[in-house]
């Protein structure tokens, strides 16, 4: 019964993408405004079929139908309840649902919100490449990676259960879906970017129509990282949250380049000019989100996050490959239209800092993928069997963390055009005080090495330089009779309020990496240890069975007060055991204990692991920091009129746009 | 916050200023940089070079991070090589000679392994002289001279923005 329905919500999602694409095309073809109108609403019946196909998957996983090959082996009738709800993302399959659930509802509100201009051929040509991309989605569902094929033989009584790994944390129901709201979130501005492309109209209309859109998808995308990293922190239990590791680079890429496009962007709204270049980060963007589920996806590279492999690693690479050789194509037909007359008079000014972060964010993207491309790369050419991890990344990726925070202290200082010293000497210095103050501070209170205090050092040059924009924003906005908080609103602030989550971040990152300890202490119960001036108490262990899993739980007191339970979980059908670490969290530092071997059985002693580390704790935080930055950046500022000097796109320049609409380029709330 | 156009000092003593943030900068750093006192001990080291080892069982852990049996086994080892007093380098020998060169996190070598640090710094140098280069063309351009009556279609913009039209324009 489910996998009926399953099936023909795939069916209907598949129908409907090819129909809506065929009808979109014809309606454009002949100008055919009642076409292009029924091409829009197959969007509806796309979202309809994802939404019947969700239902029908978690109806089959809340009632065990074992009788689904996917639900047997990712549910189990001891599975609680929230782990059986997030066993629709557990595995590959269900993982695509989930992407075209998310495709489906990202098309559906863009329908509606473009749903007044369905006669625009922009808006026809974007919504084509949007149901496209959904459509290659639902042939995956309906072919090779069928979330909903049958068990071959008998029904069997009982599921495996999701994979250890994702039943261990409620993390497990927040992080995938934010990361899938970001990756699949991009395909809204790939889609009108190719509809520039198509239709010529390489204004910056398309640029300020997708501004928001392209935010929130880079909002979920650094939220979902973020969780990520605090998930890998609570449930590996080897006390780190970056690891480098391929799925991780995956999902950093497109960060990498959509943070890239986002400063860059400003640029051409501004000056007319790079249209070339940023067309090709938001395809590269796109085109990233993809390569990274091949990679994670067709078990050619091993990580510690791969849960599922599958053969749809060719037809994703295919499917990557031609979206790369469309969008060479589009942009190498446009390229007299994409020539822009516009020219950068100094490199000290603001367009000549995002170029210089657009080197550094590019560096950063090459680096991250031929680090984690190469051993593929060297076993082809050669044949030698070669690993790229942790050390190489942190040692070529620092200079260009550092070169970025040096940027974001320095960038929003400099005036477009052209910056003079005064001005700069007036708007640097007491930032830099508070650099070379915190530095000087950092090294008399005994911290030592190289790195770390240099990434304070920068971080509070950023960090002074954020909060000076942000006051100077807000005073001028209180002086204007809006209230404070008004300076807060707007991308430029927002934005600065996002570079204080970023400073954070590096700060929290540079002193964990810097000045983290552990070890690993055998103690029998009572005995205590003592590390980084912490003492810990072993207590003894205890053992639960539950109808999921079994456990055995250490207990051990920390400096005296409340105990911590780290633990190891035995689940059926997994050999290894898995450990869940307990932390105890603070502001300076968390301790964070993992219970690395339970007692013998007949001995009692066991192994403790501990892991001191500072400012974990405000990793997480700087996360929270860019979510509200986002959140204030993509709020509805206040209406700036297109004519307004300061704000207005540079149509002046543009190539004339034959099939324009009647009014000007919106540049308002809703743009 | 001190208002921007209101500093307290000159432009003379602004220069002061920088100059002694400069050497303070630079001392701090300098000082930082020293270290602890002490060479590393055992410990220290052998967790040093386990940090650079791939964990041989596991998927993208360190020997230093890992609790799989083979990665305690590497562990081990290191120790009581740096107990023995090996080098660092004597020790990721034997490993790579145990195991082969993919246990290695930091690829080594030259050939193809080499291409993997030579090509991000390749990149760069390109990127940043491409940037140069712009530069110089852009400088080398002269503006666009500005016709009256691109100054007339300027002012009219302007004038028609702050008219009546100003508010919920579309």
């Amino acid at each position: 019964m489910n996998a009926a329905f399953g099936a023909a919500g795939v069916a209907v999602g598949l129908a409907a993408s090819v129909l809506g694409v065929v009808t979109l095309a014809i309606g454009l073809r002949r100008s055919d405004a009642r076409l292009l109108r029924a091409g829009q609403r197959y969007v509806w019946l796309v979202l309809g079929g994802a939404v019947l196909a969700t239902i029908a998957m978690q109806s089959a996983l809340l009632g065990h139908d074992f009788s689904i090959r996917y639900v047997a082996e990712n549910n189990s009738r001891g599975t609680p309840l929230l782990y059986t709800i997030t066993g629709m993302w557990s595995a590959l399959e269900g993982s695509i649902l989930l992407w075209s659930l998310v495709l489906a509802g990202y098309l559906a509100v863009m329908a509606r919100h473009f749903g007044d201009r369905v006669g625009d051929p922009l808006v026809g040509w974007a919504t084509i490449t949007g149901l496209v991309v959904a459509a290659f989605f639902f042939g995956l569902m309906a072919g090779p990676a069928n979330p909903f094929r049958l068990v071959s033989g008998v029904t069997p009584f009982d599921g495996q259960g999701p994979n250890p790994l994702l039943q261990n944390h409620p993390l497990v129901a927040f992080h995938p879906p934010m990361l899938y709201l970001g990756y699949v979130g991009f395909t809204i501005p790939f889609a009108f970017a190719v509809a520039a492309l198509v239709t010529g109209r390489l204004g910056e209309g398309w640029l300020v129509e997708t501004r928001r859109w392209t935010l929130f998808a880079w909002g979920f995308l650094t939220a979902g990282i973020i969780l990520g990293a605090w998930w890998s922190y609570e449930v590996l239990g080897w006390g780190g949250y970056w690891a480098w590791d391929p799925v991780e680079n995956a999902s950093f890429l497109p960060w990498l380049t959509a943070t890239a496009y986002i400063h860059s962007v400003m640029v051409q709204e501004r000056r007319g000019m790079l249209r070339v270049w940023n067309l090709s980060l938001l395809v590269a963007t796109f085109a990233l989100t993809i390569l990274g589920t091949f990679l994670t996806r067709s078990g050619v590279l091993d990580s510690v996050h791969a849960f599922s492999e599958s053969a749809i690693g060719p037809l994703l690479l295919a499917f990557f490959a031609v979206i790369v050789a469309v969008s060479i194509a589009l942009i190498a037909w446009r390229g007299d239209r994409l020539r822009s007359p516009g020219s950068i008079d100094s490199p000290v000014s603001r367009e000549g800092s995002f170029l210089a972060n657009n080197v550094a964010f590019g560096a950063f993207a090459f680096v991250v993928l031929l680090g984690t491309v190469f051993p593929l790369i060297a076993e082809a050419v050669n044949g030698d069997r070669l690993s790229v991890g942790a050390p190489y990344f942190n040692r070529m990726t620092m200079p260009v963390g550092f070169t970025l925070l040096f940027l974001m202290a320095v960038a929003p200082a400099l005036p477009w055009r052209k910056a003079s010293g005064e001005l700069l000497h007036r708007r640097l210095l007491w930032p830099a005080w508070a650099a070379t103050l915190t530095v000087a501070a950092c090294v008399l209170a005994g911290l030592r090495g190289f790195a770390p205090l240099l990434a304070f050092g920068l971080g509070a040059f950023a960090g002074a330089a954020a909060l000076r924009q942000l006051a100077l924003s807000a005073r001028a906005s209180r002086r204007q009779g809006s209230g404070a908080w008004r300076g807060l609103v707007g991308r430029a602030n927002g934005g600065m309020v996002v570079h204080l989550g970023v400073v954070v971040i590096a700060v929290a990152f540079a002193a964990s990496q810097a000045y983290g300890t552990d070890r690993q202490f055998r103690l029998e119960p009572g005995q205590t240890a003592h590390l980084s001036g912490h003492s810990l108490t072993y207590l003894g262990t205890s053992t639960t069975r539950l109808p999921n899993k079994t456990t055995t739980s250490a207990r051990v007191r920390v400096d005296g007060r409340r105990v911590y339970r780290p633990a190891l979980h035995q689940f059926p059908f997994a050999t290894q055991a898995i450990g869940s670490p307990s932390v105890r969290v603070g502001a300076l530092r968390d301790v964070y204990l993992t219970l690395v071997t339970a007692p013998e059985p007949g001995q009692t002693a066991a192994v403790i692991g501990v892991n001191i580390q500072p400012l974990v704790a405000w990793l997480w935080v700087g996360g929270g920091i860019m979510a509200l930055g986002t959140a204030l950046a993509a709020w509805p500022g206040r209406r700036r009129r297109p004519t307004e000097p300061a704000s207005a796109p540079a149509v002046a320049v543009s190539p004339p746009e034959p099939d324009a609409p009647e009014r000007p380029v919106a540049v308002g709330p809703h743009a | 916050m001190l208002p921007n156009d209101q500093w307290p000092w000159g432009p003379m003593r602004s220069k002061w200023s920088w100059a002694v943030m400069a050497v303070v900068l630079v001392v701090a750093l300098a000082v930082g940089a020293q270290g602890r006192p002490g060479p590393p001990t055992d410990a220290e080291r052998a967790h040093r070079i386990a940090d650079r080892v791939r964990c041989p069982t596991c998927r993208g852990l360190s020997a230093a991070d890992s609790d799989a049996p083979a990665a305690k086994a590497i562990r081990e080892e290191v120790l009581r090589r740096v107990e023995a007093g090996e080098t660092d380098g004597a020790i990721l020998g034997y490993l790579v000679s145990r195991y082969d060169a993919s246990i290695l996190l930091n690829p080594e070598g030259d050939g193809v392994a080499g291409l993997v640090w030579a090509l991000p710094a390749a990149a760069v140098v390109v990127a940043v002289g491409g940037l140069a280069l712009a530069f110089r063309r852009w400088r080398a351009r002269p503006d666009a001279a500005v016709s009256p009556a691109d100054r007339a279609l300027v002012e009219e913009a302007l004038s028609s923005a702050s008219g009546p039209r100003r508010r919920g324009e579309r």
